[in-house]
């Protein structure tokens, strides 16, 4: 990329880019043209600015989206997609996983969001895209946890569309179904083929399929705000 | 090149729909209810053909469908997007008139959909992008017939979408709020409001503060229509500028 093709390249922020649905995304956003800068415990490698970090820590997070602006420029998109997925009764989720559950997914979110939207709405610019779940929507058989974390992000989200659309910022959900990840063990009940016969798909999700629906809800849904979007093989409607 | 066929292609969003779709190389055939010269226009605009169907008689739908399979080899995406509309009261709504808003919005899209699924699932694939309203979602006050018809249209989308899915046929619809449109003359009659002072009217409820452009909408029905998400399964993707409430 030219020098000038790189100052003219607009620029995103992705959380969790350095594996599965985030990795995919921060990669489909790059192919478009943009600049990523990836948030992640481990290093990102398909970014152009790769930032290690624990999405709970918001200091951490405010200072990677600032070197964000600094050395990229700045920051029209952030895509919230750090999280992890574990199943477990009710009876046996303690007080620490619980606490982990909404401090990655709601708390990485609310760090990311605090960072970014300041500038974003004095650019009066800006869109934000969370990576949900289709059981925030439908629950699910030892999913509370999850269900907890990732419907506390749809609702977060709902509600900061209202809060930021008059200052011209966007914000979605990208709510996938079981999806073919590497967050998926490979005895995972999700991988079953009976389970899979179930969808009306037949299959799990691709994570290019999320990343290309982000593209899309990023680049071009641009009358679109608060809403929630269901990449999911059917799993709820 | 892929085909698709397009109704309610007339009007202002099936014109940006079409300019939309031929973009990104697909062969559109264009259909409406009446022929002439906007229509053949359209047509040779887009590089596709142009065919007229009154879609509110679902022997006009089977026969259109069939039509374009034969001429073309294959419907690729189907994108329902005729609507008709009229507003009233519900004591002074025309029981006719009523009819035939839900024959032709929903009426149509099933007998255009019967005809598709049959050809699409023998093939193994297919999209149908239906258009239904943001006015189907949360209901209208004067749009009785137009919401039911709508609303009527989400579930069709959620019925089909889980019905054709194993075959690998992907539907999904679209609702969108207030959009930039002629149709947007109807509703300014019916408020007995200038049309400037009807788009300020919708905007001032809409969160983004402003009324939607028909090439948002066409940039919804080319994603959904692109082979690159199979994912999708009778979603409803409500573009209507973050509009979530409703206000008497």
């Amino acid at each position: 990329m030219s020098a000038d093709a790189a100052r003219a390249a607009r620029v995103a922020v992705v959380s969790g880019a350095a594996s599965g649905i985030g990795a995919a995304i921060a990669g489909r956003l790059r192919r478009s043209g943009w600049r990523v800068a990836g948030l992640d415990l481990q290093t990102a490698a398909d970014v152009d600015l790769a930032v290690r970090l624990d999405m709970t820590d918001a200091a951490a997070v405010a200072a990677a989206v600032a070197r964000a602006e600094d050395e990229l420029g700045p920051v029209e998109v952030a895509v919230s997609a750090a999280g992890h997925y574990a199943m477990a009764a009710l009876a046996d989720v303690d007080d620490e996983a619980w606490s982990r559950m909404l401090r990655v997914h709601l708390g990485g979110l609310l760090h990311l969001t605090r960072a970014v939207l300041p500038p974003m709405r004095s650019r009066r610019a800006g869109c934000l895209v969370a990576v949900g779940s289709e059981i925030a929507i439908g629950g699910g058989d030892g999913d509370s946890h999850y269900a907890a974390a990732k419907g506390a992000v749809h609702g977060f989200v709902r509600a900061l569309a209202a809060e930021v659309a008059p200052d011209g910022v966007r914000a979605n959900v990208v709510a996938p179904g079981p999806t073919d990840t590497p967050l998926l063990a490979a005895d995972s009940p999700w991988r079953d083929p009976e389970y899979l016969r179930t969808l009306p798909a037949r299959r799990l999700v691709r994570a290019d399929e999320i990343a290309e629906t982000v593209r899309f809800v990023v680049e071009e849904a641009t009358f679109m705000t608060g809403e929630v979007v269901s990449p999911n093989a059917g799993a709820v409607i | 090149m892929p085909v698709a066929l397009l109704t309610g292609a007339a009007g202002g969003l099936g014109v940006a729909t079409a300019r939309r779709l031929a973009q990104d190389g697909y062969r559109v055939v264009v259909t409406d209810r009446t022929p002439g010269s906007r229509l053949d226009d359209l047509a040779a605009e887009v590089g596709g053909a142009a065919l007229a169907a009154d879609l509110a008689d679902p022997a006009a739908a089977r026969r259109l469908v069939g039509e374009v399979e034969e001429r073309t080899g294959g419907i690729d995406v189907l994108v329902a997007n005729h609507a008709y509309m009229t507003m009233a009261p519900v004591e002074e709504h025309d029981p006719d008139d009523w009819w035939r808003v839900v024959d032709t919005n929903l009426g149509g899209t099933f007998a255009l959909a019967q005809a598709v699924a049959g050809p699409m699932t023998r093939r193994g694939s297919g999209r149908i992008v239906v258009i239904c309203s943001e006015w189907g979602v949360v209901g209208w006050p004067g749009a009785t017939a137009y919401s039911a018809s709508k609303a009527g249209l989400v579930a069709l989308v959620k019925s089909l979408g889980r019905e054709l899915a194993p075959a690998g046929v992907v539907v999904n619809g679209i609702a969108p709020g207030v959009v930039d449109t002629p149709q947007l003359q109807v509703d300014a009659d019916a408020a007995g409001l200038t049309l400037a002072a009807m788009h300020a009217e919708y905007a001032r409820d809409i969160p983004l503060g402003r009324i939607g452009r028909p090439e948002e909408i066409a940039a919804a029905v080319a994603f959904l229509a692109s082979p690159r998400v199979g994912a999708l399964v009778g979603q409803v993707l409500q573009l209507n500028g973050g509009s979530t409430r409703t206000r008497a």
